[in-house]
C-alpha cells in the first residue's frame, strides 16, 4: 500500500511540473530577435537569366510569359543606404593584361562555364534567408549545386582554422538596420565576377543587406590588396520577395565546350 | 529529317541572342545563326540538366536513313520560371514532335531548340522578352 501511495505521489509531481512548463513555456522557447529587421524569406533570382519570354499556344489560345529580371538589371543606385559604386573593379596596372586575357578567352577559362562554383560575391544575393537569434542562414540555387552559408551573428571572430572555400568563412553583424556579412578565406580558383575578375587568397568580401519596404537590397564590396588598386563597391541589387520555393538544381553537364569554334561570349552573371 | 526549313536570318539572330545567356559563350561560337531549321521526328529522351536541358530525337534524313538529333535549350530554372517542368516534355517521349532552332556550325546533328510543337498541338516558343509578339 505504501508503494502504491508513493507511486501516485510521484506521478502527481511529474504531471504538475509538466503542466506548469507547458503553461509558462518561456524558459524553453527560443524567440527570434525583435530588435533587427527580419530578412527571412524567399527572394527572387538576382543572377542573369535568358530574358526570353515563353510564347505558348494551346488549342489556339496564345499566352506569353516573361521572366522577371528586375533584381539583376533594375537600377537600385538611388535607394536609401546605397554606397557609391562603380560598374567594374580597378586592378593594379600589372594585373590588367591578365584580366583582359582571361576576359578574351572567357568561354574557355571561366570555371563557372564548366559548372564551377561561382563563390562569393558572384553568386549574388541569397534565394532564401533564415534569420535566427545567433546565426543567419543563406540558401542559394545555382547550376553548380545549391550552396548554403551559415553566418554566425553572436559576435564570434572568424574561424582561424577554416579551410579555404568558394563561399568563404563568414561572420555577420548589424550596423543599425543593415546586416553586414564579412567573408574571407577563399580559394583562389574562382572569379568574383565575369570578365576575368580573378582574385588572390587575400580577398575579403563585405555584403550589406537591408530592407526597403518589402524588398531586399543587396550590395557587396570586394577588397583584395594584392590585385586591386582599391576596393570595388559593386552596384546594388533590389530583390523582390518570391513565392517560388527552392528546388534542388539538376546536375550540371557542360557539353558545349568542345564545340566552341571561337571565343565569342557574353554576360552570364 | 523531314521538313528542314531555313527561316529568315534576322529573326533567328534576335531571338537566339537572348535565348542562351546562361550558356555564357555566344551562340555564334557554336551555332549557325544565319538560318533556322525545323526537324520533325520521334522524341526519344529528355535530360533535365544544367546548364541546358537536352532533348534527343530520331528523324528521317534526306537519304532515308535515320538521323539522331540532339537539341539543347535554356536551363531548367528558366523553364521552371515560365511554368514548365520536365514532365511537360517527357509526356511526348516516343511520339512525333517538331523542333525549330539553329544547327551547330560543325555540321553535326546538334542544335539549339527555340520552338517545339508537341503531339497534342501545344506550341512552346522562346521569343524576345523585351517585346514579345
Amino acid at each position: 500500500m505504501a508503494k502504491l501511495l508513493l507511486s501516485v505521489f510521484v506521478c502527481m509531481i511529474l504531471f504538475s511540473t509538466s503542466a506548469l512548463a507547458q503553461q509558462t513555456g518561456s524558459a524553453a522557447v527560443k524567440r527570434a530577435p525583435a530588435t533587427h529587421p527580419d530578412l527571412s524569406g524567399l527572394w527572387t533570382y538576382a543572377i542573369d537569366r535568358a530574358p526570353a519570354a515563353l510564347k505558348k499556344e494551346v488549342n489556339g489560345t496564345l499566352t506569353i510569359q516573361k521572366i522577371d529580371q528586375s533584381a539583376r538589371h533594375g537600377d537600385a543606385t538611388s535607394l536609401r543606404g546605397v554606397l557609391p559604386s562603380t560598374p567594374a573593379p580597378s586592378y593594379k596596372p600589372e594585373f590588367r593584361a591578365k584580366v583582359k586575357d582571361l576576359f578574351d578567352h572567357e568561354s574557355k577559362t571561366d570555371p563557372v562555364f564548366y559548372c564551377g562554383r561561382p563563390g562569393v560575391p558572384r553568386i549574388g544575393s541569397p534565394r532564401k534567408i533564415v534569420q535566427l537569434s545567433t546565426e543567419t542562414i543563406f540558401f542559394y540555387e545555382d547550376i553548380s549545386g545549391d550552396p548554403y552559408r551559415i553566418i554566425p551573428t553572436d559576435g564570434r571572430p572568424h574561424n582561424p582554422r577554416a579551410n579555404p572555400s568558394h563561399y568563404g568563412d563568414s561572420v555577420g553583424r548589424w550596423e543599425g538596420d543593415v546586416f553586414v556579412v564579412d567573408a574571407r578565406n577563399f580559394v583562389e580558383d574562382s572569379w568574383f565576377g565575369e570578365d576575368g575578375y580573378f582574385h588572390s587568397a587575400e580577398m575579403r568580401v563585405i555584403e550589406r543587406l537591408w530592407k526597403d519596404g518589402s524588398n531586399l537590397v543587396w550590395q557587396a564590396t570586394v577588397e583584395d590588396p594584392v590585385v586591386l588598386a582599391a576596393p570595388w563597391v559593386m552596384p546594388p541589387r533590389l530583390i523582390r520577395p518570391s513565392t517560388d520555393p527552392l528546388e534542388e538544381s539538376p546536375k550540371c553537364v557542360e557539353r558545349d565546350g568542345p564545340k566552341l569554334l571561337n571565343n565569342d561570349h557574353h554576360l552570364q552573371r | 529529317m523531314k521538313h528542314r526549313i531555313p527561316v529568315a536570318a534576322s529573326t533567328v539572330l534576335s531571338l537566339f541572342a537572348i535565348a542562351s545567356v546562361w550558356a555564357h559563350h555566344s551562340p555564334s561560337a557554336i551555332f549557325d545563326m544565319a538560318k533556322r531549321i525545323s526537324v520533325t521526328g520521334t522524341l526519344t529522351k529528355i535530360d533535365w540538366v544544367n546548364p541546358h536541358i537536352v532533348m534527343e530525337m530520331e528523324a528521317k534524313g534526306e537519304a532515308g536513313k535515320t538521323d539522331h538529333w540532339t537539341f539543347e535549350s535554356n536551363p531548367p530554372s528558366w523553364y521552371r520560371s515560365v511554368g514548365l517542368a520536365r514532365a511537360d516534355f517527357a509526356k511526348a517521349v516516343g511520339q512525333t514532335v517538331t523542333v525549330e532552332g539553329v544547327r551547330a556550325k560543325d555540321g553535326t546533328t546538334y542544335g539549339y531548340m527555340q520552338k517545339i510543337k508537341l503531339p497534342d498541338g501545344t506550341s512552346l516558343e522562346l521569343v524576345n522578352g523585351a517585346d514579345p509578339k
